[in-house]
């Protein structure tokens, strides 16, 4: 035990405390800075990758506007007419939330959508994001925006094969946007 | 420079973090699956195990070893942070690619190995070549195990097609199931190898 002490030297707590008061410091201002400079370019890429996931679903529209009083509701116009609705879409899947952005018609027909972030299986559930699935729900009404196992029925969504509870998330997510979109462009 | 060479050099494969010393082997598993991820990853840690090997020699005096582990996860904590707000605003797909991977590099046992084991006794430049060795060697079996796992699991490398629409593409190559076996071949190997190298030596040195 002594022996210990011989060699480790004595420090006050308050040396050993400044010491990591300093660390500390330091660190923050490093992080302030280095954040400082890239907040403001990180911000615009996100800005720009939104509008071309946007541009990528409605490939027409000529430009995109905030709906005033919807959370991250956007319409698509072309020529001052509004011919899309981007909507965010949520559902459970099998291994998580899935987000997605939705693009409808004003009449409630579905054009197309894009999985923004998901934790399906690489594989299988994650290909949703992927053809033949996707252009399924091109033009599908609310009404037709079920998932089906059975190959004949060629007015529903065909399921994954070995991802049935993916299709189903993503077909209800696309749906309750449907839905939602209807009443709003509806009830204008 | 003998001696310096054998410094960064023993990082590529005497000691390489993944294939020798075994560190690491969860974000080897996770983020592989595809080229680009692994080799972001690996670069990433790379300068991270640098600069703080760097950093850590450069305080080495000043800092009172009863408090340094904290004070090394902060320098860890700090330079990890950065390279995350760097590669959220160069390329924000990446970022959400490795996603909470790339906040448990804070955690890579080996970076703090590193500091611990040589950055803390050695003077900067060695610390430097040290680093960067280990990291390099990191890169290169991150490097190894994403090319073999994207290109049986997806048929591609680098996101280019290069086996045709023939291929079907076994489902495990990109699960981390797959990743698991394919590291333990690849060590498998690689001990193998050694083996051989080591048998061959006795033999030349008995003849």
């Amino acid at each position: 035990m002594s022996n210990e002490h011989a060699i480790n030297k004595e420090y006050s707590i308050f040396q050993i405390a400044i010491n990591l008061i300093i660390t500390c410091l330091a660190s923050g201002l490093i992080i302030g800075l280095v954040y400082y400079v890239t907040a403001p370019i990180a911000a615009e890429k996100r800005e720009i990758s939104k509008q071309e996931s946007m541009k990528a679903l409605v490939s027409d529209a000529d430009n995109f506007k905030a709906v005033p009083d919807k959370a991250d509701w956007f319409t698509a116009e072309k020529g001052g007419k509004v011919i899309a609705y981007v909507v965010p879409g949520e559902s459970r899947g099998y291994g998580g939330e899935i987000k997605m952005l939705v693009a409808i018609t004003p009449t409630g027909e579905v054009i197309d959508y894009k999985i923004l972030a998901h934790n399906e299986t690489p594989g299988l559930g994650d290909n949703a994001s992927k053809e033949p699935f996707r252009s399924q729900f091109k033009g599908k009404k609310e009404a037709n925006l079920t998932v089906t196992k059975d190959a004949s029925d060629k007015d529903d969504i065909q399921a994954m094969t070995g991802a049935t509870i993916s299709s189903r998330a993503v077909t209800l997510a696309v749906k309750n946007a449907v839905h939602e979109v209807t009443e709003f462009a509806g009830g204008k | 420079m003998k001696e310096k060479w054998k410094i960064f050099s023993k990082g590529l494969y005497d000691e390489n973090p993944i294939f020798m010393l075994c560190l690491s082997l969860c974000p080897a598993l996770a983020v592989t699956s595809s080229v680009i991820n692994g080799l972001t990853m690996g670069l990433c840690v790379t300068f991270v195990i640098t600069s703080n090997n760097v950093v850590v020699s450069l305080t080495r005096k000043l800092v009172n070893p009863k408090v340094r582990v904290p004070v090394y996860i902060t320098f860890i904590a700090t330079i990890v942070t950065v390279v995350e707000l760097a590669l959220q605003a160069i390329s924000p797909e990446l970022y959400s690619a490795l996603g909470i991977y790339l906040d448990l590099v804070v955690v890579f046992a080996i970076i703090l190995a590193r500091a611990e084991v040589f950055a803390s006794k050695n003077k900067v430049f060695p610390s430097f070549l040290d680093g960067f060795g280990m990291g390099c060697g990191f890169t290169l079996a991150m490097l190894s195990i994403s090319v073999i796992r994207e290109l049986l699991g997806s048929g591609s490398i680098l996101g280019f097609k290069i086996l045709g629409s023939w291929y079907n593409a076994p489902l495990i190559m990109i699960l981390p199931a797959g990743a698991f076996i394919l590291i333990g071949y690849m060590i498998g190997a690689i001990k193998l190898h050694n083996a051989h190298k080591e048998a061959k030596k006795i033999e030349g040195s008995e003849a």
